[in-house]
């Protein structure tokens, strides 16, 4: 299957073992990412904070470039990415004039279906097409997946469950690990506040990983960059905040399908994390 | 034709249906009572008291059960339902079953008592609160199994230590519930907080209120009484989320008076759940040619208060949340109103 | 001070309720957006006020208040609301609606050249380097040292790198911004 892909900025720096793992294990599946060219960022909280229709018009280009590709669909890994891009699709449905400043051949761009990764690979690929590949399950290992803001708000996602989600807990269960229940799932990590405002968000992150360790998870999985980056980037200024030594590895859901289908950690970028991945990848020998 | 006895059929043997039989069994009609259940009585049997008197729900039931008992001409079928109805311009030709057995009876009624109650919202459309995810997050109906197994003094040893309850869950919502206010959870929410705190003086218990509602005779009393000599706490805010926390639960509101966030932890949760139409009535209701609101309610038409249709009345729960004495009186309204229908043919 | 209810002027609200598609008369003041939000401790004002600010016309200090500038989207409030009210993108309406006002109390300024400086970025290559908005964050405020140690942990582990990627059809990607970014206005 042929898929537009949307990496986003973060995938092409610090979210870059995202990206790698996500093309390793998208291969595997038969699924054939093919990144658009030249693609623009989507204005993340900054466009939609100051203009509106400047979000809109970084989205519908995108959205253009992918459809003259005619996969009929595209993915991102990032969430913010694929709200944008989607809120965009919904934005050239209703307004024409935006509509006929982009319709340039191809798949209609309002008419292309953009899903995030995680739902590309549960909802089109299947958890039981994804298991039949898994060549080394992750016994023993107890993570928390975490969704953030991805599955929010539900009108634009269409996907999974706002306050509950259970796609990224079904995934990993199907990859032989245990997940556990716990009550910051889909609590969110302060994002872009980081650099501004980097308080809001050590608190935040704080009480994300309290709530992990109390669950007794080995690990976080992220299915965001920006979550992933604030959770791993800011462990340790929250550690010597807090007083508790968390250690936990926060990793992308793509490095753990890389690992149960057999990739190397390094292959996977399990290198780049700043927290020690290690005990995980030690548990798993 | 006048002065003739004539048949009605109940639906429901709650405390509507129950009141309804009774008084058109009284003015000297046959009355066919149907209930789905093995028991007369309906929620009465469910809960720990009755409010806003202290009293055993029992008591009153019992009561009725005995006049009930003095009426030949009320023949009861239990574990039964209505499998088919149809209209025969003089009234109603009806086969009822018996869910146990099987076994179909044919009647004729000339007359029909919808009063086949409510149904509690389906909580877990608020994934927020984490009911049926969250052990200790439950609805009321199921708390009130609760207090009565502590008022007969079992499983006391596991009470919690502190209760939050929520209220308006499932009501005055327009986009995951209805938007209507379900009218008695104010009421039985006060009444569960007070026994609880009755049984046990020394733990904590939290309302989340949008607004009290206690408009009744002696209501605001109970309220005010829960409030002041229970010691409940009531708490203004609609909570956002529950999260489980270190074996305990954490409701996560704005408390509106203050203006600010507050997160309160507690053992257990107890969701209000709005009182919604039951599908069954709905069914029924088409079957009777009844009318319903946009929402599936019973609805009175004529200008009457209990008439739904040309030969069809309703009380109670299906025509809008009611309280038991709010039952009881829709009961006695629908058979007066069935008796003046008899008294004209 | 007290709000002047008596006599209420529309304008705003009726522009607001327009452009972001709600009716906050539907509003049950119940307090659910703000016990749940993110970042409402920070704020001046919690969303539930906010709505209320709206209806009576508040518009100075709802232009002044830090709350939409605090508010990270992350949309916790929208899905709860009993009324479905679109929250987050009335904070988005506020943000473009306050941007040219100067004083937003403590710590906003930064939250607002952050915005300026990535859409400087986009404006500039078509995408955002994380390393460059970075250094020109903690530069433009005199932050020379702040996260420098993570910075260099960072680097180590490639995560961070001078290098970035470029949009080939700039043009385009411009023509879609009013004006070019401006981060000396903050």
């Amino acid at each position: 299957m042929d898929v537009a892909y949307y990496p986003g900025c973060s995938a092409h720096m610090m979210a870059r073992e995202y990206d790698q793992s996500a093309r390793l294990v998208c291969r595997q599946l038969d699924l054939n990412l093919q990144e658009i060219d030249d693609w623009n960022c989507c204005g993340a909280s900054s466009a939609h904070s100051f203009d509106r229709l400047l979000a809109a018009n970084l989205g519908a280009r995108n959205l253009a470039l992918a459809g003259q590709m005619n996969t009929g669909c595209v993915t991102s890994p990032c969430p913010c990415c694929f709200i944008a891009l989607k809120t965009a699709s919904l934005e050239l449905k209703e307004n024409e004039e935006l509509r006929g400043v982009f319709e340039a051949g191809g798949t209609s761009s309002h008419e292309i279906k953009v899903t995030h990764l995680l739902q590309l690979l549960t909802e089109e690929v299947g958890l039981d097409s994804i298991t039949s590949r898994v060549t080394h399950r992750l016994s023993g290992l107890k993570l928390a997946a975490y969704y953030g803001c991805l599955t929010r708000p539900a009108r634009i996602v269409g996907f999974d469950d706002p306050e509950q989600p259970v796609s990224l807990d079904l995934l990993l269960e199907g990859l032989g690990a245990q997940t556990v229940t716990w009550s910051h799932k889909a609590e969110c990590c302060g994002g872009a506040l980081a650099q501004a405002r980097t308080d809001i968000v050590l608190d935040l992150c704080g009480e994300i990983l309290e709530a992990a360790r109390q669950a007794g998870a080995s690990a976080i999985v992220a299915a965001c960059p920006l979550c992933q980056i604030n959770l791993d980037t800011r462990q340790q200024a929250i550690q010597a905040r807090n007083g508790t030594e968390f250690n936990l590895p926060v990793v992308y859901f793509t490095q753990l399908m890389g690992l149960a289908f057999g990739f190397s950690p390094r292959s996977l970028g399990f290198n780049r994390l700043l927290t020690d991945p290690s005990p995980i990848l030690q548990t798993l020998k | 034709m006048k002065g003739k006895a004539r048949k009605a059929l109940v639906v429901g043997g709650g405390m509507a249906g129950l009141e309804a039989a009774l008084k058109i069994g009284q003015a000297g009609h046959e009355v066919i009572l149907v209930e789905k259940e093995a028991n007369l009585g309906g929620t009465a049997l469910l809960l720990s008291s009755t409010f806003p008197k202290w009293q055993d729900p029992l008591e009153k039931l019992n009561l009725k059960l005995e006049q009930l008992k003095k009426l030949p001409a009320v023949e009861v079928y239990t574990n039964t339902e209505i499998s088919s109805c149809t209209p025969n311009g003089s009234g109603y030709s009806l086969t009822l079953r018996n869910n146990l057995t099987g076994e179909e009876t044919g009647v004729e009624a000339q007359a029909a008592v919808l009063a086949t109650g409510f149904d509690y919202f389906d909580a877990r459309k608020y994934g927020e609160y984490g009911y049926g995810t969250y052990p200790g997050v439950m609805i009321s109906i199921e708390f009130e199994e609760m207090l009565r197994e502590w008022k007969k003094g079992l499983k006391r040893e596991k009470a919690p230590g502190a209760v939050a309850f929520i209220k308006c869950v499932g009501s005055r919502d327009r986009i995951k519930g209805y938007p209507y206010c379900s009218k008695i959870c104010c009421m039985y929410t006060a009444r569960q907080a007070g026994m609880f705190k009755e049984l046990f003086p020394q733990a904590s218990c939290y309302v989340f209120y949008m607004d009290y509602r206690a408009a009744g005779k002696d209501y605001e009393e109970f309220v005010r009484s829960v409030m002041e000599e229970k010691e409940v706490r009531y708490v203004r805010g609609r909570p956002a989320k529950v999260l489980p926390y270190g074996g305990k639960l954490m409701v996560r509101s704005e408390d509106t008076l203050m203006g600010v966030p507050i997160e309160v932890e507690v053992d257990l949760v107890v969701l209000a759940a709005a009182a919604v139409p039951k599908k069954e009535t709905l069914e029924l209701a088409k079957s009777f040619a009844a009318a319903t609101n946009q929402h599936g309610f019973l609805e009175p038409v004529d200008g009457f208060t209990a008439k739904a249709g040309t030969r069809v009345f309703f009380a109670g729960g299906c025509g809008f949340p009611t309280d038991s004495a709010g039952a009881q009186q829709q009961g006695a309204a629908a058979a007066a109103e069935v008796i003046a229908l008899f008294n004209q043919d | 001070m007290s709000f002047q209810v008596g006599s209420i002027d529309r304008t705003f609200r009726d522009e607001l309720e327009m452009a972001c598609n709600v009716d906050l008369d539907q509003c049950w003041e119940c307090g659910k957006c703000t016990g749940g939000c993110t970042t409402a401790h920070n704020m001046d004002y919690t969303p539930r006020k906010i709505i209320q600010l709206i209806r009576i016309g508040a518009v100075k200090t709802l232009m002044s208040c830090n709350t939409p500038w605090v508010c990270v989207s992350c949309r916790l409030c929208v899905d709860r609301c009993p009324a479905g009210i679109d929250i987050p993108r009335i904070m988005d309406y506020l943000r473009e609606k306050s941007l040219a006002i100067k004083d937003h109390g403590p710590g906003v300024d930064d939250i607002i050249l952050f915005h300026k400086l990535l859409l400087e970025e986009v404006y500039k290559r078509g995408r955002v380097s994380e390393t460059a908005l970075a250094l020109k964050f903690n530069m433009q405020t005199g932050q020379y040292f702040k996260d420098a140690g993570l910075g260099q942990k960072l680097l180590r582990k490639g995560k961070i790198s001078p290098f970035s990627s470029k949009v080939r059809d700039l043009n385009k990607v411009r023509s879609f911004f009013k004006q070019e970014p401006d981060r000396r206005e903050v």
